[in-house]
């Protein structure tokens, strides 16, 4: 069997896998914020997806959403009323950012999904605020227990956790195969990887990722070796941009991304009762930019830089996402600072700016390659 | 028209706006404690610590109506902040990235520590985090649950507002901490009376806009309000708004409208054009009066002496920045019944999220339930380049022109 092969059907198919999980009686739950505590979900035995969109123009969504809207949300929301996700049993909203608490409103009032559930994410992680968390993840749990009809046991949590912490310690691994020179694979493989466990349920994506492990050391077909280079942002739902940057001349070789290496960096420390670790787990994890501990992510993305060696870093900051409009520039000028070149970019998920982004990405790798 | 303008409101800004800055300045030379804080955040706490509240936001609107907010913002986007962020954050981390020029009133006495909240906004955690991290002071974050039911002060989610309470105790303790004093519930209980009573006039003021002709126009709101948001719980505002409200009432008696002829009442939804309050007179020469402003109907709240901890939560937690649309919506149905209205605006604020989405279930749940129309408008607060004046004019024109059909 070809090496991605799997994984990248995961994706191309993924809304026909979730509907047969469907007619097999496993519901299916989608989400949209990786602070979305997805063991509870595949606790009540639901199947739990991330919830995205292809690229393209969104004229659907665009009657309902002005257009200085989040472009990813905006995304979702449109793939929502094409009736890309009419399977879900349930979806799950949060307070991370403005556009996505506000867009639950949308949603209920817009779209067809019979199930809303708003989850409160605090943006701090206090001692406070993590008593909050946990008590909104126990009405969770309650939530799914009442929606889908089954009572969540201590072991069944135990269990999750168990194979959520395996997901995460393997796509470590795969994700440290970026460490070699050349990389062992390279960023595009990475992502759809990464992605492919977003909506995959679990415990095949994690046999699936053992079996890659141990083939991946005898492959013939090493990425070609290029300009190493780091890229932060929100969300990255798809390999277009990281395909680009790899077309012309980059690596992709480590990213700070909520759908990357922050989806998976920390694991649930289980100590005592399941349900608290595991909303422990998300308020203490490398922190999206919504989050106070904004030093915390800066560490993460210089330490990724060094560790991975990285030659420049690419920031990729989705239209109308102000937490990371806001933490560019100062984050911009800490990696500068530790005298790695840095480009900006902001981009409409529509990619219609598509043609200036290739533009300065060629530009800028050419740049960083000739320093070298 | 301006002699139809109230004399309470004439002369506003020099006597109490500039009065304001020049005596946080001033506090700032004494030494006294002067806290950076956002709207939403319960600033009866600093008042009643005698911390000197200080509130970017409203300086971003004198920069505005000064006309140097572009300016500013085009300084902070040199230095690599978007232009699609917050005109007000950006106007302001211009005014402290350094200007050329004189800034308006002397600029921002500089902060001895910073307190915000994500009731409002995520921008206003983030731009205070770039504050925080430029002046090298402490920040503290109340980190309030949205409100997710829409509802009320009365309707409120028992553990959001235990949450928020909690956290009161931990902003008493760094503020003793930042002031070297200790907090005294008593002045914190006077403080909160002052402040429910200037809620009480404020609402009552706004009461009297219900008559026809209204009383009352936007611009004249838009100005007063200035007490509601950074100073309620002050004698000051106390006395403004008595006097205010006896204007007010005056004109209401004797049936002396903004315009002589008043065909057309409207709501204002989100901010005005901060820069530009004279295309409140422009809807005037169109023969349409703006009666009420969501804005004056947001910042109001009770507050009970002897549940100070416990009112305050109630006041600022259900916020409508705060809360899912139902509670945006509720507050625009009950202000087109109860105000008379035929028409809603509903400004877009280009940098702002919170204001921008959900205008749809607004306009939708008006027309369905009311059948009265509204006008979605792309605009800024404070950044002119997002919509010119002739642009703003002719859809306003179309919009009247729509409502006499």
């Amino acid at each position: 069997m070809e090496l991605m092969q799997e994984f990248r059907h995961s994706l191309i198919a993924r809304h026909e896998i979730a509907r047969q999980w469907k007619s097999r009686n496993l519901p299916v739950v989608g989400w949209t914020c990786t602070y979305t505590p997805e063991e509870v979900v595949y606790a009540v035995g639901a199947l739990p997806v991330m919830v995205w969109a292809g690229l393209g123009d969104t004229k659907l969504a665009d009657v309902y959403m002005p257009s200085n809207s989040c472009s990813f949300t905006r995304a979702c929301f449109n793939a929502a009323l094409r009736g890309d996700y009419d399977y879900l049993d349930g979806f799950v909203e949060s307070n991370c950012c403005d556009n996505r608490g506000k867009t639950y409103d949308m949603w209920v009032n817009y779209s067809k999904i019979p199930n809303i559930y708003f989850i409160n994410t605090p943006h701090t992680n206090t001692e406070k605020a993590h008593q909050f968390f946990y008590q909104e993840v126990v009405r969770f749990k309650e939530w799914l227990e009442h929606s889908f009809k089954k009572k969540i046991s201590e072991d069944s949590l135990k269990n999750t956790v168990g194979v959520y912490n395996e997901n995460r310690t393997l796509l470590k691994k795969t994700y440290d195969l970026k460490m070699k020179k050349p990389p062992l694979i390279s960023g595009v493989e990475f992502l759809e990887i990464a992605l492919s466990s977003l909506v995959m349920l679990k415990e095949e994506h994690n046999k699936l990722l053992s079996w890659f492990i141990g083939q991946v050391e005898r492959r013939g077909d090493l990425p070609k070796e290029g300009v190493r280079l780091l890229v932060t942002g929100s969300i990255m739902d798809n390999t277009e941009l990281v395909r680009l940057i790899e077309s012309v001349g980059g690596n992709v070789v480590a990213d700070d991304w909520c759908t990357g290496s922050r989806y998976f960096w920390n694991t649930v420390d289980l100590d005592g009762n399941p349900l608290k670790a595991i909303a422990k787990r998300y308020l203490d994890k490398v922190p999206s930019s919504f989050m106070y501990q904004r030093e915390q992510r800066f560490r993460h993305a210089a330490e990724l830089a060094k560790r991975f060696e990285v030659e420049g870093v690419i920031m990729f900051v989705i239209k109308y996402c102000d937490t990371h409009m806001f933490d560019a520039p100062l984050l911009r000028d800490e990696l500068k600072a530790m005298g790695l070149p840095v480009l900006y970019l902001e981009w409409e998920h529509s990619m219609s700016g598509f043609a200036g982004l290739k533009t300065r990405i060629e530009a800028f790798i050419e740049m960083v390659g000739g320093v070298k | 028209m301006s002699e139809r303008r109230l004399k309470a409101t004439s002369g506003f800004y020099k006597k109490y706006v500039k009065k304001f800055y020049d005596d946080a300045h001033r506090a700032k030379a004494e030494k006294r404690p002067v806290a950076w804080v956002s709207s939403t955040f319960p600033v009866e706490t600093l008042q009643a610590m005698d911390i000197v509240p200080v509130w970017p936001e409203n300086y971003a609107s004198v920069c505005a109506a000064r006309q140097v907010s572009v300016e500013l913002c085009e300084r902070a986007e040199r230095e690599g902040f978007s232009r699609d962020l917050c005109s007000y954050s950006r106007c302001v981390l211009g005014s402290m990235f350094g200007y050329e020029k004189e800034l308006p009133e002397g600029g921002l006495p500089k902060p001895d520590f910073l307190v915000t909240t994500t009731c409002a906004c995520d921008t206003h955690l983030k731009w205070f985090q770039v504050a925080s991290r430029l002046y090298k002071v402490p920040l503290f974050l109340l980190d309030v649950p949205y409100n997710t039911s829409g509802g009320d002060s009365e309707h409120l989610d028992k553990a959001y507002v235990e949450y928020y309470m909690s956290q009161l105790e931990e902003l008493f303790a760094f503020l003793e901490k930042q002031t070297e004093t200790k907090l005294d519930m008593g002045k914190l209980r006077e403080t909160l009376a002052v402040s429910d009573w200037t809620s009480k006039l404020w609402m009552e003021i706004q009461d009297y806009r219900k008559t026809i002709p209204c009383p009352m126009d936007a611009r004249d709101a838009f100005s007063a309000v200035f007490f509601m948001l950074c100073m309620p719980g002050s004698q000051q505002a106390v006395d403004y708004y008595t006097q205010l409200r006896d204007q007010v009432r005056q004109r209401a008696r004797d049936g002396i409208g903004v315009i002589e002829n008043e065909r057309f009442r409207l709501v204002w939804d989100n901010l005005p054009l901060w820069y530009n309050l004279k295309i409140f007179e422009y809807l005037n020469s169109l023969g349409a009066v703006v009666v009420a402003e969501v804005f004056s109907h947001t910042w109001a709240g009770s507050l009970d002496q002897s549940k100070p901890f416990e009112s305050l939560a109630r006041k600022y937690l259900p916020n409508m920045a705060n809360s899912t649309a139902q509670r945006r919506v509720d507050i625009i149905l009950n202000l087109v019944k109860d105000f008379h209205v035929n028409g809603v605006v509903l400004p877009t604020n280009w940098g702002c999220r919170m204001m921008s989405l959900s205008e749809t279930i607004v306009r939708d749940a008006v027309y369905q339930k009311l059948g009265v129309q509204s006008l979605i408008i792309d605009v800024d607060s404070s950044d002119w380049r997002v919509a010119g004046e002739a642009q703003v004019k002719e859809r306003f024109t179309i919009f009247i022109e729509t409502l006499s059909k």
